[in-house]
This record gives C-alpha cells, structure tokens and sequence, in this order.
C-alpha cells in the first residue's frame, strides 16, 4: 500500500549572509493511511520547518538540497502553483498553533469555513452554509447556526481552534498537519482539543503529523513518535514504548524533562514564619466611566499567605486572575484589601516603598519584553544593584549565579536565546537579594528541555538563598514537583489552597480534579 | 453597530464643535481688547465705536454674549456681513459647497488611483512597478502645491488648452463645463493625495500579506485572487480610512492655496477674504463651519472603519 505521506532523504538549507544554515538532515519519515506520526523536537530543531517544506511553504532562501516529498503519489515538490491550490487544504490540510491569528479577524467564522467548501468540493453557497452548520456541530460547538455569523473575535480561543479543525476536517483530506494546536491554549482547552481530535481521527481515518514540544502530550495523541534533534532525526518508535524505554540519550534527555508529578524536586519544609500575608484581594483595572460602569473585580477577595522559604504555587487557566495577583502583590495593578509583609501593613500600591519594592521581586513570563532591547546585559543587572546599594562589581558573579559565563554582560539580548534571556531576568530579580521572587509563568514560552534546566536554576537558587518563591504557572504537573502548597484559582476566585500531600485527597476541589485529569501525565 | 456606539461618537462630535465655537468665539470677540477698534481700525469715531460696541454687546459679561451668539448660530442666522451686508450663512454654505465638491471629488480620484496602486506595489515589492511608483509618489508629496498647480496649468490649459486654467462653474448649471473647470484643481489635489494614500496602502499591504491569516489562507488552498480581495484588501484599507479623515483637514486648511491659484470661489477664499476686510461675523461662520465639517468627517471616517473592522464595534 502507498503510503500517505512520504518523506525521503529529505535535506533542506537555509541560505542566509553568513553561509547556508543546515535545517533538515536526511530526514526519511513515512505515515501509513489512517496513521498518527508525532513528531518531537525542541524550538530550533527543525520541525515546523518540515511542516512548511511539506505544505510548500517555505521562505525564499530555503534550498532544498535532497530528497522526495509525497502525497500518496504525487510528489509535492514538481506541483505548480496551480496544482498546489487543490493540493492544499483538499488533500493536506493543516491546523495551526495559534487560533487567534489564523483567523482572518474581518471576516465571519461561517464565512471562513465555507469558502474551502466551495473551493474545494464545489458546493454552492447555500449548501456549504448547511454543510458548516453540520461541520461545526461535529465539532462540539452549540449552536453552530449562531457562531457561523460571528466574528473570530466574539468566541473563545477554544472554540477558534475547533472552526479552524472543522474547517480542516471539512474537505475530507488525505493527511492533516498539526504545528502544536493546544501550545496557546490552556490546559482544560487543550485537552478537550485532544478529545475532539481522537474522536475525529478514529470516525474518518485521516493520517496525520502532530508536532510538538511535549513528548508527554504527543504520546497520547500518536501512534509513533519521531523526535527532532538539531534537525536530524534521532530516533522513532512506538507511542507506547518511548517513555518507557528511550534509545537515544536525546530522547531520554526530553523523557527526563517531562515534569511528572510523582517526582518531587523538594524534600524540605519551610518554616512555619509567615513571610506575606495577603487577605481581600480585589484588582481593579480601568475606571467607570461617563458612558459605562467600571469592569467587575480581576479576582475576588483572595487570601493568601507565603512563609519564610516556601514554594507556593498558583495554577489556573488563563483569566483565572493569577497574573492579576502577582500584579497586586508587586504594586503594578491597583487592588484593595490587606497586604502583611514581615510585619509591616501595606494598603495599596503607594505603602510599597523601597524596602518592600527590593524584597519582592517579580520575573516576567516573556523576557523579551521584560529585557530592555536597548540596554547591555551588564546595564539591566546595574539597574536593581545601584537601586539597591549592591556595586556592580558584583555582575560577573550574578551571571554565574545564573549559570551564564560572565562575558555575557557585554551583549545585548537579542543575542541570546530564550532560555538564556530568562536566565538573565531571574539575575536581575535577584541582584536586590529578595525575600520573595514571583515567578509569573516564567517557563511557559520556553521548551520542556530548557524548562528543566530553569526549574533546576531556580531550586539551587532557593537553597543558596532560601528565598520565598511565588510560582504562577498553568502546568500543574511542573508545580506538583517544586511546591510545597498549591493554590488555584479559577474566574477570580481561589477554590482551593493545599498542600502538597493533600492533592491526592477526597477533599479537593472538583475543579482542581478536573484539571488534574486535563494534565497530560506521560504514558508507560 | 451597536446604537450606544454611534450615540457616544454623536456626542463626541457635538462637544467638539461646542469646544470649537467657545475658542472661536473667544478668540474673535473677547480675547482683543477692544474687538470694536480692532475691527474698526484707527480712523473710527468713537460715535461708530460705541454703536458696534452697543451691536456686539461687548458690554455684557463673556458668558452671556457667548450664550447669546452661540443661540443666535444655533437657529441658523450667522450674523450679516460687515462687508457685503448680506446674510453670512447662506453666503458661507454656497462657498463650502464649492469646496466640498472640490474636496469630495479629489478623495474619489485619489482612491481609484491610489489603492490599486498601493496594492500592486506590494505585490511587486523592489521591482520596477513598486520603485517606479514610488518614485512618482515621492515626487508628489514633495512639490508645494503651488508648483504642481502651475506645471499641470502649464501643460494641460497654456500648452494643450485641454482645460480652462481658471475659474469656476457649477456643475448644476452647466456640467460638461463643470467638470472642465474642476478637473486642474483635482488633478493637484489629487496629485499629493495619491502619494500619501498609495504608500499607506503599499505599507499596510505588505503587512497584512505577512501576516498569520493570510498564510492560513493560502494554505488551506484558496487562489492567490480570493487571498487577496477577501482576505487581504478589507485589512489593508483600515489605516487607509484614518488617513483619508486626517488629509481632510488638510484639505480643508491647504485648499485655499488652491482655490486662490484656480480663482474658485470656496470657503478657503471666503475666509481669506472675511480676515482682509476684518469682516467678523464671515470669519466666524467660516472658522466655525470648517470645524463643524472636519468633525462631521471624522465622524464618517469612523464609521466607516466600523463598517471594515467588526472588532471596532464594542469598544
């Protein structure tokens, strides 16, 4: 039998000022009819670069050096742009990463699934209306007649990526690609994304690509898994027996960095002295206005305490209010109730002084933006060191805190990577040697692997400093290995505030049940 | 559109033109010391002094002439002209209407040559068509106008005797000649408007066309055609839309090179001539009649981006 999709000795480069860059390395790959192949890799390793190289869409300094792509039996790299068009999306469709930008945000929804109906399966318009409705339906959409007249911006992100499948599903093609659909969505969403996914799968028979960064969430969806490493291919195998038994060191290492909740980082207790007593936490933003009244609170009265040294997580999706608090707790949002830190009452942003303002300190989830572009590595960490009457001599010491070679202070950030970056916003967090670090998402951008290697810094941090951590997070398998006690949140209201050995418990709330089983713990 | 939307930019638009008739107001009538001898000049007597003092009400305190002129304007009646001793509004809205039909006629032009223009130079993008088109753009921003008005009389009236050089005629009366007599002032207000316009469009199709939807377009296989009149073109106007109601003011405040250059009787000209003659109730109803149509204007303008961008509607 022919398979699906076929991948030979593929090898592709990227031209650029200072010689070809090496992308692809005789990649060989075949998906069987009816099949899922994962596919795995860190950012950089090449796999999205396979996936543009397979919808023929690749930048205009690509060269692809060697190698077959093919569709059954058509040979994608010999189709004219002609041919291309009912290629794409009639027999390879592809979902994509982020709903919210693939979708055209001046057009209906309707209108946006309709038009590859009637492009690709010639439908009038009229039938391709009562063929969405139906589509969008199969999708798990309620009322689907009503969702066809809104604008992207009307639904949720959930439900983007649900048009956008059906929209995908809808010409019946040969193979799908999927480039991470649930990376921007939160955990509750992605999973149901998965089940819907499943469920399609097994009713049409489509093969597919899934690529991903999270070897755990890909053993679940796949068949067999193929992991990316530097854009060669390291090792393929069943979905079942990767986890268990991984050949290759790269595999084990992505294997080893999966969090898994079973395994615990920590082994200590904090002490039993509270360090921050929050309690009637409401965060405001924006005012009432002539025309309208002001929005209701981010969250609503939330309590919450840290002790001296402890690890407090914070999970819930995303608007559950999490950022919000750590917004209110560094005087960055406006909030009412009552903050107690190291015996001293604090009532608002402006009874944050000095004292307060170097004792907790917050580290952001994009250090892109958190890093001035403009500013050398060596000017960023002076910054919170003069503010704080440290001496700048001390740089070269923060960097190899943080595990950076002390030449590093002379670069700019745009040299370096992501996880480096992240690196240097935890350095300047704790230049002013806090009593509190509030870790807002500050892994999330990054890949499992490199993930890893920050939760580690982190921990080596604590225990040479025994600083207080608050760890906001969405990955609930990550903070179940770090905390010593996990609050959660949901729609601005904390529902429940426990500590770690409870979680398995009777008494938990349904909520955080839920999001426990929506985690994707590895299989095998 | 939701109706509380359209009701809060009606509101916007009144208190904008209140704003704008305080500050007239204040500006031409309480500011001067003695507004009746700065309109009167030196060789006043002070007989005639104290009659326009006793006309203007300059007695009164500020408020209550502003409430006084204020209601007057607001039942229509502008005053009567100091220098032709005609009623100031009907005078001033025949002039506008000139200007108006001028302006509109300019933006039509403009749009029908600049959008597609704009987009085929981000299709071609660093090839001949876009660095040719460029270049004419940027020629015509940066001629004054009064040299692009005298070049293409130069040509089309002196040289080919295309087009009459000056002057005006109501395309109501007489079309055909209408529109002759039109055509030269379009043609240059068309010429600076185009350069802004294309490269607006040129820009913001570049962007558009590189952006996520667009390429989730392409790839679920829709003809580079339907890419790019329904995915691309509906984005790519929206900045173009903001940048129409802002050269609208321009226009309202260049326009009077123009119309002095083609000898058009519009509201450009009337004010001119109003401030000449120190002709008070004319520059006020000028002043007052130009802020009413900017405001008027962007009114439309967002409007109109509503109608393109749905997103707009519920903010």
């Amino acid at each position: 039998m022919t398979p699906a999709l076929a991948i030979k000795n593929y090898t592709l480069d990227y031209a650029t000022a200072a010689g070809p860059v090496h992308v692809l390395h005789d990649i060989s790959l075949q998906i069987e009819p009816g099949e899922v192949l994962g596919l795995v890799g860190e950012s950089g390793s090449g796999k999205s670069s396979l996936a543009w190289a397979l919808m023929r869409h690749l930048p205009d300094n690509a060269r692809e050096i060697a190698g077959s792509l093919h569709l059954g039996d058509t040979d994608l790299q010999r189709l004219s742009p002609r041919e291309l068009t009912k290629v794409r999306g009639r027999r390879l469709g592809m979902v994509f990463q982020d709903p919210s930008t693939a979708l055209n945000p001046t057009l209906t929804v309707g209108r946006q699934v309709t038009e590859t109906l009637v492009q690709h399966r010639g439908l009038g318009q009229r039938e391709a209306n009562a063929l969405a409705i139906d589509l969008l339906g199969h999708v798990e959409l309620r009322d689907p007649a009503a969702i066809m007249l809104r604008y992207p911006h009307e639904i949720s992100g959930g439900e983007k990526q649900r048009v956008i499948i059906a929209a995908a599903f809808g010409c019946r093609p040969d193979v799908i690609l999927f480039d991470e659909p649930t990376t921007a969505l939160d955990v509750i969403t992605g999973a149901r994304i998965l089940e819907l996914f499943a469920r399609l799968r097994e009713e049409t028979g489509v093969a597919a690509l899934y690529i991903s960064h999270d070897l755990a969430l890909v053993t679940r969806v796949a068949d067999r898994v193929a992991v990316l490493k530097h854009g060669r291919l390291v090792e393929q195998a069943p979905a079942a027996d990767i986890f268990r038994a991984p050949r290759h060191a790269d595999t084990q290492a992505l294997v080893q960095a999966v969090p898994r909740p079973e395994r615990r980082l920590i082994h200590d207790r904090p002490s039993d002295e509270v360090l921050l007593a929050a309690s009637d936490i409401e965060v405001h933003y924006g005012r009432a206005s002539l025309f309208g009244h002001a929005a209701p609170p981010a969250t609503r009265r939330i309590g919450l305490d840290v002790r001296v040294g402890e690890i407090l997580g914070l999970v819930g999706e995303s608007g559950s209010g999490k950022s919000s608090v750590a917004r209110a707790l560094t005087g960055l949002a406006r909030f009412s109730g009552k903050v107690r830190f190291d015996n001293r009452e604090i009532t608002g942003a402006r009874d944050m002084n000095a004292a307060y303002r170097r004792d907790v300190q917050i580290i952001f989830q994009h250090p892109d933006s958190s890093l001035n572009p403009r500013q050398r590595i060596s000017e960023i960490l002076s910054r919170p060191l003069k503010l704080y009457g440290g001496n700048t001599a001390e740089i070269p010491r923060l960097l190899e805190q943080v595990r950076l070679p002390a030449s590093f202070a002379g670069r700019w950030p745009h040299q370096l990577s992501g996880g480096q970056k992240q690196r240097v916003a935890i350095a300047r967090a704790f230049a002013a040697r806090p009593k509190l670090v509030i870790c807002d998402e500050i892994t999330a951008p990054l890949d499992v692997s490199v993930q890893a290697q920050i939760i580690e810094l982190l921990l080596a941090l604590r225990a040479a400093t025994s600083t207080a951590f608050l760890f906001i997070t969405h990955d609930l398998n990550l903070i179940r290995q770090i905390a010593h006690r996990i609050a959660v949140m949901r729609g601005g209201e904390m529902v429940d505030l426990l500590p770690i050995e409870d979680f398995d418990a009777d008494h938990v709330h349904p909520y955080t049940r839920e999001l426990m089983a929506a985690s994707p713990v590895p299989v095998g | 559109m939701s109706l509380a939307w359209f009701a809060r930019r009606l509101l916007l638009m009144i208190y904008t033109v209140v704003v704008v008739s305080m500050l007239v107001f204040a500006i031409t009538q309480i500011l001067p010391a003695d507004a009746a001898q700065s309109l009167l000049g030196e060789n006043a007597t002070p007989e005639m002094l104290a009659a326009l003092r006793a006309k203007l009400g300059l007695g009164d305190p500020a408020w209550q002439q502003y409430l006084h002129w204020a209601g007057r304007i607001f039942s229509g009646d502008f005053g009567i002209s100091m220098r032709t001793s005609r009623p100031v509004g009907p005078d001033m809205l025949t002039a506008l209407s000139r200007s108006l039909l001028l302006a509109v006629a300019s933006i039509v032009v403009t749009l029908i040559v600049a959008v597609p223009l704009g987009v085929i130079a981000a299709l071609r993008q660093g090839r001949l068509a876009d660095t040719g088109v460029s270049l004419i753009a940027y020629l015509g921003v940066s001629l004054p106008e009064f040299v692009t008005a005298t070049l293409l009389a130069l040509l089309l009236a002196d040289t080919l005797h295309w087009l009459p050089a000056t002057g005006y005629v109501s395309p109501l009366e007489n079309f055909g000649d209408g529109i002759s007599h039109l055509a030269l002032p379009v043609l240059t207000i068309s010429v600076i408007l185009i350069a802004h316009v294309m490269r607006m469009m040129r820009s913001e199709t570049l962007d558009v066309l590189r952006s996520d939807y667009i390429r989730a377009a392409r790839l679920k296989g829709l003809p580079e055609r339907s890419v790019l009149f329904r995915h691309a073109l509906r984005n790519a106007l929206l900045p173009v839309v903001t940048i129409i109601a802002l050269d609208v003011g321009y226009l309202l405040g260049g326009i009077i090179v123009i119309e002095e250059i083609f000898a058009i009787p519009g509201i450009g000209r009337a004010l001119m001539v109003a401030i000449t003659a120190r002709d008070l109730p004319s520059i006020q109803a000028g002043a007052l009649i130009m802020a009413a149509t900017y405001a008027v204007t962007n009114t439309l303008a967002d409007l109109a981006y509503a109608v393109l961008d749905p997103r707009i509607r519920y903010d």
